[in-house]
């Protein structure tokens, strides 16, 4: 049980222990690197080159387990996730609704994004990339605005008010734009300018 | 401990080093002097003729069966090949038209590339073994010392085929491969090491075959690596070639399938690679099949040839720096490393993207095994805090209904790592499931690399769906895949029979290993009696050092039987008898385990008691 809600846990799963770390949302990158170089250089099969085999095998068990818990709870949206699935939730696999706040914001960026793909010409189009490259920037500033409402999400359940404040649905809710707005920024991107293929 | 040495396993040379001190020093041939062992082997009917120099120097002496020849079979006695690196763990496919070309005697219709001459069949990491062998013999005999541990470096954009096979090198060698150390990580070891700064560094490396390109960030003796990219198709080969090809031109067209022909072109557009280096011109002049060549070739012009090869390396390096998350302006060092990087259109191109001139105060062919050793001494247990993170080049997943590459673990992901993925049935009363595990970037699985195949099961017949099968795969610190299975509802382990797509299978080893005998040289079994008192005396250590350190840790009562066993398997040690030694090291181990198990859940745990008073008591 999570001592905050009283939703079930599941243990095996704890990243945050795994890191010395208690469960807390809001983290200090700084610490969480600290923490993680400091049990790196303990635990890692680099450290237990002439051990016995069960030895390295825990150390290659322990440190695939580290290398985990930090790159989850590094990102703030992975370690949300982590948060959601911690409380047997978890955002829909195909996340195509979109969130309503942002409905005016995506119409526009994806019918002006059709009309460039449609483009023949790419030279002529330059005005049309343009713009494209202003709304752009807007999808960034949503960007930014909901990654503040995710950080004021993670402190509002650090200090406990998990059930006053309905933080579940919410930080499923701002998740769920993030990821949107993610999706949205990689399509303008890949649109103004196409990858090149890796091998 | 026994000492571990550090390799530089090269497209065009290799190197042998170990650590003198704090200092890391390249082993020099005892006669000649000589850093570098040319990676170059001669092959006859009777087996290896030579390795090094003398191959090379058997190469200008042939007749040659190496070049592009217009009937398929060769007809001198001796091949000489080069460049076996660019074959390693690779199919006929995989590889370039300029590399399907070059050996007339290579058999590439198979999964994995072989050179057969005459009645006679050798497989690249047998090549590359020899290789290692004469870089064991050259340390053995410079050190009076036995070289049995080595690390080797392998270019960081190898695919796990190609790592498999640079271990399966090590093995038929007759070297235990305690870790592979990626080529561009290596190297900043050796340029951190004694100069703990912090910082963004990226390491462009462009050797004889292969490029990567690395980003790391180092701080306090961590080097953790963000993000990495390359070309193993892709060195100061392709310059030599593209020289070759001028060379070529300037010969009617009937005289470039000569004998010797495209040898000694190579020989002369590598020379004069070199010249314009240092020089604004470079002539070439030889004599070719009779024929008299003279070309001057400006630096300008030989830029031009090779604008779009290194364009190539730069656009890797932006997609590095995009996986890093960094811009070119911060990284706060660049450091150049491999041969190729002493063309001066390279280093100009690399400070032009960065925006700073590139680090190159260590020899660019020296530093990778320099660092190669300072990875030994740290596994060696003498560097203190030095750690190195390394991350997988590409990533790995399993083909999916419809031929979808489903993605398990994503590229630049920090190793070792693991992830678990449950499977099922699909069919009622279906007894295995089939599981294809690809690496690439690709969508379709059909488009990346195959790994491995494998089957579960077998499986209790059941109904389609209710079976589970929960796999676990896991990337070593070697970048290597390990796949394990476990039945969730009976808890029972699978044993996992990976056919690996591309490599050598372990009965294939076994088989190499014991041909070996028929070469004369050290008898098998003696071999294998080696490798299991090493494996003893592994064990043996580990324990005596483990309870002395930890003596709270062990049980009385597991204390008495682990050195019961101890004894046991030390009254066996010096004798003959492998199979007594297999068994009571397998014993000892099973009776160590749950202590060597509470020895690590204390190293955690001690780690985690470094929190503060109140996070505990939250």
């Amino acid at each position: 049980m999570c001592a905050r809600c009283g939703g079930p846990l599941a243990p095996e799963l704890d990243l945050f222990a795994a890191l010395g770390l208690a469960r807390r949302l809001v983290v200090e990158p700084t610490e969480l690197e600290r923490r993680y170089h400091d049990l790196g250089r303990r635990i890692h099969p680099d450290r237990f080159a002439s051990s016995s085999a069960a030895v390295k095998e825990a150390s290659l068990q322990g440190t695939a387990l580290l290398t985990r818990a930090y790159r989850v709870l590094r990102d703030p949206m992975s370690r949300g996730l982590y948060w959601l699935e911690l409380h047997g939730e978890k955002l829909a696999d195909n996340n195509k609704q979109v969130p309503a706040e942002l409905a005016a914001l995506v119409f526009e960026v994806q019918e002006q994004l059709a009309e460039l793909r449609e483009a023949q010409d790419r030279s002529a189009s330059e005005p049309l990339a343009e713009a494209i490259r202003a709304w752009r920037a807007e999808v960034q500033a949503a960007m930014e605005q909901a990654r503040e409402e995710l950080g004021a999400n993670f402190a509002s359940w650090d200090e406990g008010r998990a059930e006053a404040a309905n933080l579940l649905p919410n930080l499923k809710a701002t998740l769920a734009k993030i990821a949107y707005l993610r999706t949205l920024l990689r399509d303008i991107d890949r649109e103004l300018e196409p990858p090149v293929l890796s091998g | 401990m026994s000492r571990i040495f550090g390799i530089d396993l090269g497209t065009t040379n290799s190197l042998i080093a170990m650590m003198d001190g704090d200092t890391p020093r390249i082993i020099r041939d005892p006669h000649t002097g000589a850093a570098l062992l040319p990676s170059v082997v001669a092959l006859g009917p009777n087996g290896v003729l030579a390795v090094g120099a003398r191959a090379v120097e058997l190469e200008g002496e042939l007749t040659d069966g190496n070049q592009p020849l217009a009937s398929d079979s060769p007809s001198t006695e001796v091949c000489v090949i080069r460049s076996i690196k660019r074959y390693m763990g690779l199919g006929g496919d995989d590889l370039a038209p300029e590399e399907r070309r070059r050996y007339p005697f290579a058999e590439l219709s198979g999964p994995l590339v072989r050179f057969r001459i005459r009645e006679r069949v050798y497989n690249p990491p047998q090549i590359s073994g020899e290789i290692l062998r004469a870089l064991k013999a050259r340390a053995e005999a410079a050190c009076g010392e036995a070289v049995e541990k080595v690390v080797i470096t392998v270019p960081a954009y190898f695919n796990d085929g190609q790592r498999q096979a640079t271990k399966d090198a090590g093995r038929l060698a007759g070297l235990e491969v305690v870790r592979l150390v990626n080529e561009p990580t290596a190297a900043s070891l050796a340029y951190g090491l004694g100069n703990m700064t912090s910082g963004k560094v990226a390491v462009y490396d462009l050797g004889g075959g292969t490029f990567d390109i690395s980003i790391l960030s180092i701080k306090e003796g961590i080097f953790e690596v963000l993000a990495t990219n390359g070309d193993t198709h892709l060195g100061g080969d392709d310059m030599d070639q593209a020289l070759v090809d001028l060379i070529m031109r300037a010969l009617p067209e009937e005289l470039r399938h000569e004998r010797g022909v495209w040898t000694k072109a190579r020989t002369a557009a590598e020379s004069a690679k070199c010249q314009l280096s240092d020089a604004p011109s470079a002539r070439i002049k030889l004599e070719l099949a009779g024929h008299q060549i003279d070309l001057t070739l400006s630096r300008e012009e030989f830029e031009k040839m090779i604008d779009r090869l290194v364009a190539r390396t730069m656009e890797r390096c932006r997609m590095a720096l995009k996986d890093a998350g960094l811009r070119t302006q911060d990284v706060d060092a660049v450091v150049l490393v491999g041969g190729a990087t002493r063309v001066p259109l390279v280093s100009r191109r690399v400070a032009e993207l960065f925006g700073r001139q590139p680090l190159c105060s260590l020899d660019p062919d020296l530093v990778v095994a320099m660092g190669a050793a300072v990875q030994a001494s740290v596994l060696m247990g003498k560097q203190g805090d030095m750690l190195l993170l390394d991350v997988v080049p590409l990533s790995l997943g399993i083909e999916t209904m419809g031929g979808v590459m489903e993605r398990l673990i994503h590229r630049n992901t920090t190793i070792p790592t693991s992830v678990k993925e449950k499977f099922t049935t699909a069919v009622d009363k279906q007894t295995y499931v089939d599981v294809h595990v690809v690496q690439g970037e690709r969508e379709l699985a059909g488009d990346c690399r195959s790994l491995a195949r494998f089957k579960l099961g077998p499986i209790q017949p059941q109904p389609a769906g209710v079976p589970r099968i929960e796999v676990t795969f896991m990337i070593d610190a070697n970048g290597i895949l390990n796949v394990a299975a476990r039945d969730e509802r009976t808890g029972l382990e699978h044993s996992v029979d990976v056919k690996p797509s591309y490599g050598l299978t372990e009965e294939e080893i076994e088989r190499l290993l014991e041909e070996a005998i028929d070469h004369g040289e050290q008898d098998l079994e003696q071999r294998l009696l080696i490798a299991a008192r090493n494996d003893a005396e592994q064990i043996l250590s580990a324990f005596s050092k483990q309870s002395n350190e930890y003596p709270e840790l062990i049980e009385p009562k597991e204390r008495t039987r682990s050195e019961a066993a101890a004894q046991r398997l030390s009254a066996v040690l010096s004798g003959q008898d492998r199979e007594s030694i297999t068994r009571l090291t397998e014993e000892l181990n099973e009776l160590t385990t749950p202590f060597a198990q509470r020895i690590m859940e204390q190293a955690i745990k001690q780690a985690l008691q470094q929190k503060s008073v109140d996070e505990i008591a939250d």
